[in-house]
């Protein structure tokens, strides 16, 4: 290879630079704003991880597996997800393989930073590259691969019901030209490497499309403007990418980082939620992810018009947005880039000011808690039913029937009332108040000497696990409780032929992982069929706390829709593990609806 | 005269309007689901204000319709509207040709189980009222026979005004038929306290304010305004329940032997399904539609058919006669006009 | 008319001529259902918080109804958002929304 200019140096360049100096300059003072705006905890955090090899391996391979392989979408819908790894990848090789050109053949060039890029343009093929026909090939290869995935996008534009989505968002006017400056570049790359592929040399896509030019064109005049508008296109889409959609693809390089650090959401607007905010594609899966998107009025309250919203700073729809939200975690569960529509939310919440502050100092819990002391025992499990079980008298009876069936020295800790866990006041995010009670709880706990806490209610489950920090006592929600005891041959139900399907509670299978103890459990007393979304997918009855505003009247639809899925295998019998599932079911199900513990129960002698 | 009338439901809507019809020369045709003529009535002990034995008003109904053609256990298979009336096929095979169709199909006494928090089927000292007029029939339960009662409660609107039971309308017999089965209670059980818990009392009927009057002064019934939230049971298996006094602004817990559920009274299911064979839609309240709900409220808005009694919404005894007779008027001069 | 610059009305009546409602009605446009509670006590009765703190739903909406916003302020303070009240409500009123609302808009008042 040898240089055609001895400057190497050609003016269309500048607009290329232009761009790219824009959004570097853009992401890395944005990345820093981000990163100084980590409370301290979480700044050592983080660059504590960047520092351990196990996090920076856990980096390398979720970067190359999430933004340019995109396996998660892959997993999800095959169209989608060769489209992107066809663009991601593809693009990542032709620039990879740029610079290895660059590297091998003209390394005095490397450190001008447009010469990868237009390398075809500035060189000329002698006698002693045509061993590089290899890298030819390849750039060649993963050029049309980029092509695939752009005609694929363009389909996808008009017709996004080809790739299996129902519902999507609508593109801003500066997301159209980005994405029309997207679509450009490559074409006009492959017009622009064609007219310079007699000189640069080129493989199977440049060298006959060269030929052709030759003959329909057959002016080398036309080489030169191609590359301008190769360039120019390039400028657009750097320039205009900071205020589109496409911030996602740096925006994700940060966000993947700070996960594997470990990081939570802290403040609603900075550091880590806004990665995540930036980091949204606005893809729209979330919308026909969500449990209220049955109901077309609430399209625009999923995920996506969040993070779109406040990113536009429109204060009024980032509270209707978030106080509506059922915080099931569907949309996070269907995410590609992992965006935490709950906690998100939860945090929108927290910043909201209130002119009166719940305050339970004035709670006196020394009688309980001498109560409970009074009993105490190190051996005694104790059960805490929860505010909404006092609703479903049929749930804790028949935990109380299977503590006895299985020879449990139990104590029914809030039989005569107690205070709530703490987590709807946690959901609504009141965080101080929240704590309040869980201290309070604790204390309680603390005071009964038991050493396993078992909970039927998914809510308070949560919520013990995560923040309780109750050393010494192991949390257990009833549904691997009651299956450890048949385990360990404590109970055994006998097989009944009911045909059951079991609805995975948001709180519990999203909420905490547990989508097999119930299942399992289920195994021994009936035939289990499956909804026809269920685990991580499963739908939310509709019943849910999180949601603030959603009013009694509005959420019916939800729980039909709910419904419905689960009636997919015919079951004779709804189960849940939930009070807030089961009473909510309850009321429009057709077929009985029970908790896990009376299925249970009833098969037991 | 000839013309054949379909009368579905043999309670007291459509004995009454049989009765009627017979009167006037026709001879109907009654499909009754169950195996007896009465509906809920025939279930019921005594009747408000004057306790009249619910058996005697059934008997005679029963007696003054022998003429007409009677189906029991027999319901509505499928109606096909004809040029010029109604084709309707029996589960029993039957097949009529009538010109018209009174729906007299009553309706569902509301599910207490749904409301789970009353704890019914889960404790052993609840009961709904229909359970206590079995009793005041038979003498035989299993929650009051040989049991030792000493407090007993009744709750009011259990699956009426509450839109989370399905059931947002107001049952209208319940307050009284409470204070009815209260004070038979309390004659049972002289030593006994009887509670009601009510949101509001609503006395409107005949001589109603007679009987609130006296359960107040002669039974010694005691009145609380608040509607019962939870129920549960301590380890003598009596109930106890948690409701809110609201006239006196504090949350209440009290203990009883006994609880009983005043469910209420919504539409029969199975008659919305019936009703559609004929192009009759429910109205908002859930209850079948009637032409208009002032002047027309046995008329629907298909041709020949009618509606009577509970079918419509909540009503008592003498209401529910009121408009059977009403309907079976309007049969009539439907069919003079047909003709 | 003769005015003798006192009236016979006793501190102990509660003068409905003179009661501010712009609390109840700023509620109302917020959450309109809080105009369709009957009284009924399900939610006082089911309270979690209740017997701790003497907080009652009922009593809050009535009081704010009768212009009484400090002593429906102290039973606020009171409250868990567990939610229970909100699930036992016969007219479906968002119970847990109204409570949040109002105790935003006692924020508003102060500004």
């Amino acid at each position: 290879m040898i240089d055609r200019f001895a400057s190497g140096f050609d003016p269309f360049v500048i607009p290329f630079l232009i761009g790219m100096a824009f959004v570097l300059v853009y992401c890395i003072i944005g990345a820093i704003r981000l990163i100084l705006q980590l409370d301290a905890e979480d700044k050592k955090r983080f660059f504590i991880s960047l520092i351990t090899p196990k996090t920076i391996w856990k980096n390398l391979k979720d970067l190359f597996l999430n933004c340019l392989i995109h396996v998660k979408l892959w997993k999800r819908n095959r169209m989608l997800g060769f489209m992107h790894s066809s663009i991601a990848f593809g693009w990542f090789m032709l620039i990879l393989l740029g610079h290895i050109e660059c590297f091998i053949y003209m390394p005095h060039r490397v450190k001008l930073f447009y010469y990868p890029i237009f390398f075809n343009y500035f060189v000329a093929e002698n006698e002693t590259t045509i061993g590089g026909s290899v890298i030819f090939f390849l750039m060649d290869f993963f050029l049309l691969l980029v092509l695939t995935g752009i005609v694929l996008a363009i389909i996808k534009r008009v017709r996004s019901r080809i790739f299996g989505m129902r519902r999507t968002t609508k593109p801003s006017l500066l997301d159209r030209v980005g994405l029309y400056s997207l679509w450009l570049i490559f074409p006009l790359r492959l017009i622009a490497e064609s007219f310079t592929a007699h000189i640069s040399g080129g493989s199977f896509l440049t060298i006959p499309m060269n030929m052709m030019f030759k003959a329909f064109l057959g002016d080398q005049m036309n080489m030169l403007p191609t590359w301008w508008a190769y360039s120019i296109c390039l400028c657009i889409f750097m320039c205009v990418l900071p205020f589109t959609r496409y911030m996602h693809i740096p925006a994700e390089m940060l966000l993947i980082p700070f996960r594997n650090a470990g990081l939570t959401i802290k403040h609603a607007r900075r550091g880590f939620a806004k990665a995540q905010v930036y980091s949204c594609p606005n893809c729209g899966v979330c919308i026909d992810a969500c449990p209220m998107s049955v109901k077309k009025a609430n399209i625009k309250d999923t995920t996506v018009y969040l993070n779109r919203n406040i990113r536009r700073g429109n204060e009024k729809r980032i509270e209707e947005i978030s106080d509506k939200c059922l915080l099931c975690g569907k949309c996070t569960a269907v995410c590609q880039v992992g965006v935490d529509g709950p906690q998100m939310r939860i945090a929108q919440r927290s910043i909201r000011n209130y002119g009166l502050e719940q305050d339970y100092s004035g709670i006196d819990i020394t009688p309980f808690k001498e109560a409970v002391a009074a009993e105490a025992s190190p051996d005694r499990v104790l059960y805490f039913a929860g505010c909404m079980t006092a609703l479903t008298p049929a749930i804790s009876r028949a935990m109380e029937s299977v503590f006895r069936k299985a020879g449990v020295d139990y104590a029914f800790m809030d039989k005569d009332g107690g205070l709530c866990c703490g987590r709807p006041i946690l959901m609504a995010g009141r965080f101080g108040q929240a704590r309040q009670i869980i201290r309070k709880n604790k204390e309680i706990i603390k005071a009964s000497g038991a050493s396993t806490l078992v909970l039927s209610c998914p809510i308070c489950y949560k919520v013990f696990r995560e923040h309780y920090k109750l050393e010494g006592i192991r949390v257990v929600h009833h549904t691997e409780y009651m299956l450890e005891l048949v385990k360990a041959g404590r109970l055994s139900p006998d097989a009944g032929s009911d045909v059951l399907v079991y609805h995975d509670p948001c709180e519990l299978g999203r909420g905490s992982g547990i989508y097999e103890q119930p299942r399992e459990l289920l195994r021994h007393t009936g035939e289990l069929v499956e909804a026809e979304q269920n685990r991580d997918m499963s739908i939310c009855c509709g019943g849910s706390l999180g949601s603030l505003t959603l009013g009694f009247d509005k959420r019916e639809d939800l729980t039909r829709n709910a419904l419905r899925n689960l009636k997919a295998g015919n079951p004779e019998t709804i189960v849940t593990a939930c009070p807030l599932c089961k009473t909510t079911f309850a009321m429009y199900s057709d077929i009985p609806v029970e908790d896990i513990a009376e299925t249970v129960n009833k098969h037991l002698k | 005269m000839k013309d054949n009338i379909v009368i579905v439901g043999g309670g007291i809507a459509g004995m009454e309007a049989a009765r009627q019809l017979l009167l006037l020369g026709y001879k109907p045709i009654l499909v009754e689901k169950s195996d007896h003529l009465g509906g809920h009535v025939a279930d019921w002990h005594c009747l408000f204000p004057d306790m009249t034995p619910a058996q005697d008003v059934v008997k005679g109904l029963v007696e003054q319709i022998k003429d007409a053609n009677i189906f029991l256990e027999t319901e509505v298979s499928f109606i096909n509207r004809m040029k010029m009336g109604y084709n309707v096929m029996f589960s029993n095979g039957v097949n009529v040709i009538c010109k018209a169709i009174l729906l007299a199909t009553g309706f569902d006494l509301f599910e207490a189980s749904r409301k789970e928090e009353y704890g019914y089927g889960i404790y052993d000292q609840v009961m709904t009222n229909r359970d206590l007029e079995r009793w005041f029939n038979t003498g035989d339960d299993k929650r009051i026979t040989g049991k030792d009662i000493k407090k007993i409660g009744f709750v009011h609107c259990v699956g009426s005004r509450d839109v989370k039971a399905g059931n947002q309308q107001c049952s209208k017999v319940c307050c009284i038929t409470a204070i009815k089965q209260a004070m038979e209670m309390k004659e049972r059980f002289p030593d006994a306290e009887v509670y009601c818990f009510y949101m509001d009392l609503r006395l409107f009927g005949k001589k109603y304010e007679d009987f609130y009057i006296k359960a107040q002064m002669e039974s010694g019934v005691h009145f609380i305004r608040g509607r019962v939230s939870e129920v549960s049971e301590n380890m003598q298996g009596q109930v106890i329940i948690k409701t809110e006094d609201t006239l006196s602004g504090k949350p209440a817990k009290i203990t009883l032997d006994l609880l009983v559920l005043m469910a209420g009274i919504v539409c029969n299911k199975q008659a919305v399904q019936t009703a559609s064979m004929v192009q009759v839609q429910t109205d908002s309240d859930g209850f079948l539609k009637s032409k208009d709900n002032i002047l027309n409220i046995i008329e629907t808005g298909s041709k020949g058919v009618f509606l009577a009694g509970t079918a419509t919404g909540a009503k008592t005894i003498p209401e529910t006669a009121a408009e059977a007779r009403a309907a079976a008027l309007a049969i009539h001069n439907y069919l003079v006009a047909q003709s | 008319m003769m005015d003798f610059g006192f009236s016979i009305s006793p501190s102990s009546t509660m003068n409905l001529d003179k009661v501010d409602l712009t609390l109840y009605d700023r509620l109302c446009s917020i959450e309109p259902d809080a105009r369709k509670c009957m009284a009924c006590g399900s939610c006082s009765a089911t309270c979690t918080a209740g017997p701790w703190t003497g907080m009652s739903v009922r009593k809050v909406l009535l009081d704010i109804q009768r212009g009484k916003d400090k002593e429906a302020a102290a039973m606020l303070k009171g409250c868990m958002l567990c939610g229970k009240c909100t699930m036992v409500c016969p007219r479906g009123i968002n119970t847990r929304h109204l409570i949040l609302s109002l105790c935003r808009i006692y924020g508003e008042d102060a500004k």
